[in-house]
């Protein structure tokens, strides 16, 4: 016999209804049934995801109800817990399953995507013992500007024959059927489009292409990218708007800087003034961010009785970001900003000059000979690097590391897929290596810019975490010879020859 | 999953009244609910307007899961799906008594609605008999509605003595006192007598016209008289037994 007993699923089914026959409702059903109209049940739900619609990606649904309620609906259609007074936005804003957000929008805020009007009215069908049968559902979804019409008709366990009636009673006024209906297929049908994110950097060239028309072309899609993070970032809706900004300012002015031999050199020196000129007036700001951004894990670092210090320090921090905040607002908003980046994009939108000799040349020729260079720069660094070495070589073996990765992200969809994901997953491993190193160089230098005699309380603190940090980059230091000696072998370098070796385009080689 | 039989050797005690309303406000409180109309005369599915289908089925009940399943039907309420008795599940006697197993029958049946259900009523038709003594087996919890005067006291008692006799768990048996009428005397003196003898519920549900009424709206009591006394009595009875479920460790 059997342990367990598996009861059929009950019959549902969904149509949307062209909206100027609903006046038809629920009268259709009156010839079969006796129909009981339930109360309107109006609400608004607002959804809301981040800039780069990550809830959305990966199958979420997060909106706030008109009673202010938040719900998070997963990929299964379950309902996790999730609360948060209002204007929460950050994922640490909220209690319950909040894990998810924080895996899935990282630093990001949540913002207002779009908002829907929902009405419901349900029908409950009666047969002649008066018990209902059958229950139906009118759902009007207003998106925008569209409104729509949808009408649930579900079955009742042990009613089957009344429910084929009403389906058919029917058959004059609906249209499609709708699979799996829910609030994500009126998002899906009506408000796709706002979900949609096209930050993601993608150079549009081919293997062929002359190198400065593709430099042109990449550097131009690089700015557009930084541009689309502006507004948030004077909006100060979450830092990474600022971070984006400057990660597609980096790629940009490394990009100009690897392929300078393509460019005429009145671009390239032009570009490269300009770009460091507007990026560094967000550097402050930056820091500042970063060293709030890990206000929890500096408190871990000091035992208690640092911790008075360390919170005058950071009342001092927030107020100087503030300002700092009010600067940036400044300066994007302001003439010249608009002015520079204007000349920027107009100077690499001109037409090819080919006034170089590697301008002519197959792009993807160009970038194989350049990722071969830079690996045997970097392997002759390497040499004379370990534990003991000045920090700054340390720095700029790393520079050349993250130049070497941006290089192959660039043509990643050039070179061969397989071959050159693994390089690039080895890479990350060293760079997060350097990047701590770097990390707390970074930090130590800023926190030195606070010591001041007049604040003892906090000057302890921040003379703490120094020493503290101090320790972590010596510790880190001493990781740089293993990771370089697990990198640079024998098998790398010939591996190096063989990837990107050949004059072939993708894994043709 | 728990199941709950409403049970007692005599009619007209409150049985049904209790399984209606128990099984009504369990599904309301969120436990998936299936209420079973043992009893022939089908009070209960009349309760929540509930017909069974025309077919002799009851043969197959003990057997074929396919026609137990079939025979399931929604009631108006979420949560809560009913299996109308027949007629014919007058006959459930005599056919567990040709059987192999009869004890264990009904439990192997219910065991399959484990992942559908959290909780079974059933609603036991007033005997002992060979579905009696299934049910008792079948059952996590024997809840048995006493009218406290000396004929019910006695029928008590009998079931008491069947317990011990046959070697069925006495800790089972969940005894309240229904149709209470405070201003009787007798009433008064056999609920004191027997709250010393049995572990009797707190909860007691009075007599009252509402529970009569609930032929006349067909359906339970909250439905209908929401804030009268009789209805906050059932709620209260629930909510006791609710934390007796959560507490039963039997399987």
């Amino acid at each position: 016999m059997a342990d367990d007993l598996k009861m059929n699923s009950l019959s549902e089914i969904t149509w949307q209804i062209n909206s100027s026959l609903v006046h038809d409702f629920p009268s259709i059903f009156s010839s079969n049934f006796d129909v009981g109209v339930s109360d309107v049940v109006p609400s608004v739900l607002t959804f809301l995801d981040d800039f780069d619609s990550h809830l959305w990606k990966a199958g979420y649904l997060f909106y706030k109800t008109s009673d202010q309620e938040f719900k998070l609906i997963d990929p299964t259609g379950k309902l996790r817990e999730i609360k948060a007074s209002n204007g929460a936005r950050f994922w640490w804003d909220f209690s319950g399953e909040k894990k998810v957000l924080q895996k899935l929008i990282g630093l990001r805020a949540v913002i207002p995507v779009i908002s829907v009007k929902l009405t419901e009215q349900e029908y409950l069908l009666r047969n002649e013992d008066q018990k209902i049968v059958v229950k139906a559902c009118l759902t009007k979804a207003i998106v925008e500007k569209t409104t729509v019409h949808y009408l649930t008709l579900s079955a009742l366990r042990g009613y089957k024959k009344y429910y084929n009636r009403a389906e058919k009673s029917l058959d004059s006024v609906v249209e499609e059927e709708i699979n799996h209906f829910g609030l994500k297929t009126i998002l899906m049908n009506h408000a796709a489009k706002n979900f949609e994110t096209d930050t993601n950097f993608e150079i549009p060239i081919d293997a062929d292409m002359p190198a400065e028309d593709s430099v042109r072309i990449a550097s131009l899609g690089l700015l557009n990218s930084a541009k689309l993070h502006v507004s948030g970032a004077v909006k100060d809706i979450d830092t990474e708007f600022l971070h984006q900004y400057r990660v597609n300012f980096r790629k940009l002015r490394s990009l100009i800087s690897l392929l300078k031999k393509s460019l005429p050199q009145a671009t390239v020196a032009m570009l490269k003034e300009k770009l460091s000129m507007i990026v560094g007036k967000t550097n402050r700001l930056r820091d500042l961010d970063v060293f709030l951004l890990d206000e929890e894990n500096y408190r871990a670092l000091l035992p208690e009785n640092f911790s008075s210090g360390l919170t005058e320090l950071y009342s001092l921090i927030k107020a100087q970001r503030k300002e700092e905040q009010k600067k940036v607002v400044h300066y994007f908003s302001s003439k010249s900003y608009a002015s520079e980046i204007s000349a920027c994009a107009e100077e690499l939108s001109l037409s090819s000059t080919y006034e170089m000799k590697a301008a002519t040349q197959p792009i993807l020729q160009v970038a194989k000979k350049l990722l071969i260079n830079r690996y045997h720069k970097m392997l002759a660094m390497s040499a004379t690097t370990n534990s003991q070495s000045a920090d700054d070589d340390v720095h700029a073996l790393r520079i050349e590391f993250k130049k070497f990765r941006y290089l192959i992200e660039f043509f990643i969809d050039l070179l061969p897929q397989k071959d050159t994901a693994k390089l690039v997953g080895e890479v990350k491993k060293i760079q997060t290596v350097l990047g701590n190193f770097n990390d707390y160089a970074t930090q130590i230098s800023f926190l030195q810019n606070y010591i001041n005699d007049d604040r003892i309380e906090m000057s302890k603190s921040l003379s703490g975490l120094i020493a503290v940090l101090h320790q972590k980059q010596v510790e880190e230091k001493c990781k740089v010879t293993n990771v370089l000696a697990n990198f640079f072998t024998e098998k790398m370098t010939d591996k190096i020859d063989v990837i990107f070796g050949s004059t072939r385009q993708g894994d043709s080689v | 999953m728990k199941v709950i039989a409403c049970y007692s050797m005599k009619g007209g005690v409150g049985k049904t009244a209790a399984a209606v309303n128990i099984a009504y406000l369990a599904a309301k409180s969120g436990f998936k609910t299936l209420l079973i109309d043992l009893d022939p005369q089908g009070a209960s599915s009349f309760y929540f307007r509930v017909k069974p289908s025309s077919k002799k089925w009851s043969e197959r009940f003990f057997g074929a899961y396919e026609d137990v399943v079939k025979n399931i039907k929604a009631s108006d309420f979420e949560n809560l799906d009913i299996i109308p008795a027949h007629l014919n599940f007058r006959n459930f006697d005599s056919f567990l008594a040709g059987v192999k197993k009869r004890k264990s029958r009904l439990k192997s049946i219910l065991k399959g609605f484990g992942k559908e259900y959290d909780l079974i009523v059933l609603d036991c038709p007033p005997s002992i008999s060979n579905l009696s003594e299934a049910i008792f087996v079948a059952s996590n919890l024997i809840l048995v509605p006493v009218i406290p005067t000396t004929l019910s006291e006695r029928t008590f008692e009998q079931l008491s003595e069947f317990f011990d006799e046959n070697d069925y768990k006495k800790s089972k048996i969940i005894p309240f006192f229904s149709m209470v009428q405070s201003q009787k005397n007798l009433h008064k003196m056999t609920m004191e007598t027997m709250s010393g003898k049995y572990a009797f519920l707190n909860s007691v549900i009075p007599y009252s016209a509402d529970v009569e009424n609930m032929g006349e709206h067909k359906a339970p009591i909250d439905v209908f008289a929401k804030l009268k006394p009789a209805n906050f009595a059932y709620i209260k009875l629930w909510t006791e037994l609710a934390g007796i479920i959560k507490n039963d460790k039997s399987s």
